[in-house]
């Protein structure tokens, strides 16, 4: 049971957070994804499409992997086409596309979390919570789970996780709380942790920065972004593929 | 909404869940019609059958998804719309079922020897008090299945216990419904069971407000 939690999650934010096991990491997450309500107190500005991972996805549901993530693109709000296209995308970032016609009850743990973390990322959706969703999944996959979850932040999605594995992600979260006793408290990096790198990039005259990033004015005309060096590669990639392309100048690192 | 309902249909028809409630319905039918009985009689029976049948299909509907895909999926769109599809779900099934068995009494009944009713108006009658029993029986699955009861034995219990009740207390819009079949049989009179079709519209909406708000509660 947790009481008194006040948790901003900003867009674009990744937050990590931890806490001894049974002692309401599950609960708080639960409620960030809109799956419970909290007995007291609210959530606002919840964004309109949230995804959830969970820890275990033992889905005994009548469906092959394709149709399950089809449909559920379309419960987010997808069309049938689209659906579709997605459901084969991300089963095939995971590493999952031979299993795509497989029944969801014949998959292995591991394909069952990797079809969990797909139903998630079919949308784009502006908050992604994963309470453990890397239990179970191989290698190859866990670097995919974290690279889709960078890009999500790049995009101005935010993310909430929790994972036991302490290096998950390390040095790219923005904040990190822990549930101590009944409170969420939020924990300090320890300093030099997270390097950063400065970019230096130039739009069309008007152009608009993607969502979820800051920028200052660059002497010269140009935009300075300073991000994470764990997120630069996606940052990066956001600026390159945005609809009105960005022209990179720099790229360095900061002391 | 669409997708969800979509979802949730699919989920219905490939688990396989509805044959037993619906062979239910249909052994229900096969013991309590003959060929030439009187209509507004058998269609009463038939609206009948559908209280039990209608609870434990909202019983299929709300426990047929895993846990961890119902909270997917509740992440999506909200645990309260969830809830909500699988109940309209497990509701539209029912209907297709009584529609089925009404069409089938109504070929086979007989309105002229016994009874002297114009048939157009005792299917009327029959399709109100259909509803009727839909809508009750769907109250009772929502209100003796998860959320509201968790432990399959207790909610099985309250699911058979409820609909006898819906079929034997005063006041119950399916007893009201079938009533008035039955006595309209007797009096050779058809009376359309409009308030026990309204009553029951209420009362489906209000058990199932509580369920889907409760759903949001506690999962």
């Amino acid at each position: 049971m947790l009481r008194g939690v006040d948790l901003e999650l900003p867009p674009g934010a990744l937050v990590r957070v931890e806490g001894r096991n049974g002692g309401g990491k599950s609960t708080l997450l639960r409620i960030v994804a809109g799956i419970d309500t909290p007995s007291e107190g609210r959530i606002t500005g919840r964004p309109r499409r949230a995804a959830y991972v969970p820890e275990r996805f033992p889905a005994a549901l009548p469906f092959t992997a394709t149709a399950y993530l089809t449909h559920m693109g379309r419960v987010h709000g997808l069309g049938r086409a689209r659906a579709a296209d997605r459901a084969a995308h991300w089963l095939e970032r995971f590493g999952a596309a031979a299993y795509a016609q497989t029944p969801l009850a014949e998959l292995s743990k591991g394909s069952s979390q990797k079809v969990a973390a797909a139903q998630a990322l079919l949308a784009d959706p502006g908050l992604l919570v994963l309470d453990e969703a890397w239990t179970g999944l191989d290698t190859a996959a866990r670097a995919e789970l974290d690279r889709a979850v960078v890009e999500r932040t790049a995009a101005g999605g935010t993310v909430v996780f929790v994972d036991h594995d302490p290096a998950r992600l390390a040095g790219v979260a923005d904040a990190h709380h822990r549930v101590e006793g009944t409170a969420l408290v939020p924990v300090r990096e320890p300093a030099g942790a997270a390097a950063y790198v400065r970019i230096e990039a130039a739009g069309a005259p008007g152009a608009e920065l993607p969502p979820g990033l800051t920028a200052a004015p660059a002497p010269g005309g140009g935009l300075l972004l300073t991000v994470p060096a764990a997120r630069s590669d996606a940052v990066l990639r956001e600026l390159l593929t945005a609809s009105a392309p960005w022209h990179i100048r720099s790229v360095e690192e900061l002391p | 909404m669409t997708g969800l309902l979509r979802y949730q249909c699919a989920l219905l028809l490939r688990s396989q869940r509805w044959i037993a409630p619906l062979l239910l319905y249909a052994a229900f039918l096969a013991a309590g019609v003959r060929p030439g009985d009187p209509l507004l009689d058998s269609l009463g029976f038939a609206a009948a059958g559908l209280v039990p049948v209608t609870a434990w299909l909202v019983r299929v509907c709300v426990t047929n998804e895993p846990a961890a895909a119902r909270d997917c999926a509740a992440a999506a769109v909200g645990p309260v719309r969830v809830h909500a599809a699988a109940l309209l779900t497990a509701l539209g099934g029912a209907l297709l079922a009584g529609a089925a068995g009404t069409a089938a009494v109504l070929l086979i009944g007989d309105s002229g020897r016994a009874e002297h009713v114009d048939p157009g108006d005792a299917a009327l009658a029959g399709v109100l008090a259909a509803l009727a029993c839909a809508l009750t029986g769907a109250a009772v699955g929502a209100l003796c299945s998860r959320p509201l009861l968790r432990s399959t034995g207790v909610a099985v219990l309250a699911g058979g216990l409820g609909s006898l009740l819906a079929w034997g207390i005063a006041g119950s819009p399916a007893r009201s419904a079938v009533t008035a079949l039955v006595e309209g049989s007797r009096a050779q009179a058809v009376t359309l069971p409009v308030a026990a079709f309204a009553g029951a519209l209420a009362l489906a909406c209000g058990a199932g407000a509580v369920a889907c708000l409760v759903s949001a509660r506690r999962g």
